[in-house]
């Protein structure tokens, strides 16, 4: 169970106003929002990669900021962060980078045999052939087979929580599909607790148990994907459908 | 009325201004100061534990010294031929000629030698260092570091800073040598001085002191150069202008650092 409590987290300006929801354990959640509105920001001070200025995160009730340098790393050892942009380690061949998924203290005493093992079956189940992908360094690979390699390595740890950021961002429509079915299916599986970025609301709807929306740093909606389509709220139904998206720009730019 | 009031109000402005900018300056040292001191106990605490990787040391040491050399080369030896050759000019008609080598030798060994190869290296491995992780942080791969449970600095800054203490006085040794060499030959071809009598005034001299003062600085330019470019990289923000700005801002950071260094050296060590 992940909750999060008044999480405020300011920049240049504020990004976060004092957000809180709880996720629930094996739960799949959404988080959509007009762009810039503090998405990636929440799910990064989820595993203290960005340090919220007031608030707390709690995962199974440890605090992650209150708790030391041990709660944080505790938390990251049982969550795998999926990037945007995959963020896999430029000078590593995939092998390297999917191996990295794996603990430290955990890699230093598995024989290399079970190592290549383990990769070769997580990359497998993101539905890349380990022969071809293995050597290659990530410049050699296709947007989407970076982020099946990004993915890779967040699942290669066998994480109890699976954060994705943006996942589908930049890929094609059949890519997009691909990644989406792998997402469903990697979070079933391993019945992991998923929380969602993505500006893909239809993807989010149909496979997330509860979506939530953020909108100006704070939390505007939070409920099932059925109550998101049926909500009056104009922000929330411009997400919802495209016509509904061209009247409340017609609202922007009239009020400007 | 109102203007007497505008004078009132200006005139302290005035007056703080300055003393502002003095304070930003003030707060912009003391804060790197104290990032800097962090990265360097960070460092010593990976290194104390052993998690930095033999193999990360190696490859650095490998990157920052050979292929270092044939640049060193080109500076020493030029550093020696221009000393020499200016020496010359000044020396050969008013003193004697066997103070040419004392020259030669003394500035190489004590000034041009360490801080031209740390120069040299502030553009070769602290600009590079300082991209490199540069572009980590605004391509995610330093969160994804995080992330996966792995410390930055024991795996990408400690390593650098172990092997710019290695290799800085290896390749301030090597341009030594060089720079000398080059001396010699310059001092002959330009002066015609020989070079038993070359060595001869560079004997005379000679305090085995200056060895250690020339390798002090390497040792400590050494250190610093790569614990600037780690910090500054590991500072970036703002994409790929912001990796340039910082490369550029690092660049200056160290020289600036070294130059400050350097002068602190002859108070501290040749009293």
């Amino acid at each position: 169970m992940i909750t999060y409590r008044n999480v405020h987290k300011a920049f240049d300006k504020p990004v976060l106003s004092g957000v809180s929801f709880t996720v629930e354990s094996g739960e799949m959640f959404a988080l959509f929002g007009p762009s810039g509105t503090g998405k990636s920001v929440l799910l990064k001070t989820t595993i203290g990669l960005v340090v919220p200025d007031r608030g707390d995160v709690e995962v199974d009730g440890m605090s992650v900021y209150h708790g030391g340098r041990s709660a944080v790393d505790d938390v990251r050892r049982k969550s795998g962060y999926v990037f945007q942009h995959a963020a896999l380690f430029d000078s590593l061949n995939v092998y390297e980078n999917v191996a990295m998924g794996i603990p430290e203290d955990e890699l230093a005493s598995l024989p290399k045999r079970d190592t290549a093992h383990r990769v070769w079956d997580v990359l497998e189940n993101v539905n890349l052939d380990p022969h071809e992908v293995m050597a290659k360094i990530p410049s050699e690979l296709s947007g989407g087979m970076k982020k099946r390699v990004g993915i890779a390595r967040a699942i290669v740890g066998r994480p109890k929580i699976l954060l994705w950021d943006e996942p589908t961002t930049g890929l094609d429509p059949i890519n997009t599909a691909a990644i989406e079915r792998l997402i469903h299916r990697l979070s079933t599986e391993l019945e992991v607790t998923s929380i969602l970025v993505t500006h893909d609301v239809e993807g989010g709807l149909q496979m997330c148990h509860r979506v939530a929306m953020l909108e100006g740093g704070t939390l505007r909606f939070i409920g099932t994907p059925a109550e998101f389509r049926s909500c009056p709220d104009p922000v929330v139904r411009a997400f919802v459908d495209r016509a509904a998206a061209e009247a409340a720009l017609d609202m922007v730019t009239e009020s400007r | 009325m109102e203007r007497k009031l505008v004078v009132a109000f200006s005139l302290p402005l005035q007056v703080i201004r300055p003393f502002a900018g003095f304070g930003r300056a003030a707060q912009v040292t003391v804060e790197h100061s104290g990032a800097l001191g962090l990265l360097a106990w960070q460092t010593l605490v990976a290194i104390v534990r052993g998690r930095v990787r033999y193999r990360d040391v190696l490859q650095q040491t490998y990157i920052m010294g050979i292929q270092s050399l044939p640049i060193v080369f080109v500076t020493a030896s030029l550093a020696g031929i221009v000393t020499s050759q200016q020496g010359g000019y000044q020396i050969v008609s008013t003193s004697p000629r066997y103070l040419l080598g004392t020259l030669v030798v003394q500035s190489i060994v004590l000034e041009l030698g360490p801080l031209l190869t740390a120069i040299v290296l502030v553009g070769r491995i602290g600009a590079r260092i300082t991209a490199e992780l540069g572009t980590m942080v605004v391509s995610e791969q330093i969160d994804a570091f995080k992330s996966l449970g792995r410390d930055p600095v024991s795996v990408l800054g400690a390593p650098r800073i172990i092997a710019g203490l290695i290799t800085m006085p290896l390749l301030v040794g090597f341009a030594d040598v060089v720079g000398i060499a080059a001396g010699i030959i310059a001092a002959n071809l330009d002066a015609g001085l020989g070079t038993e009598t070359f060595l001869y005034g560079a004997r005379l001299f000679w305090h085995n002191w200056d060895l250690f003062y020339g390798f002090s600085k390497a040792v400590v330019f050494g250190f610093i150069i790569p614990l600037i470019s780690v910090h500054m990289g590991l500072r970036t923000a703002g994409g790929a202008e912001g990796v340039g700005l910082t490369t550029t801002n690092a660049v200056m950071f160290m020289i600036l650092t070294l130059l400050i260094l350097d002068a602190m050296f002859p108070p501290l060590l040749l009293q």
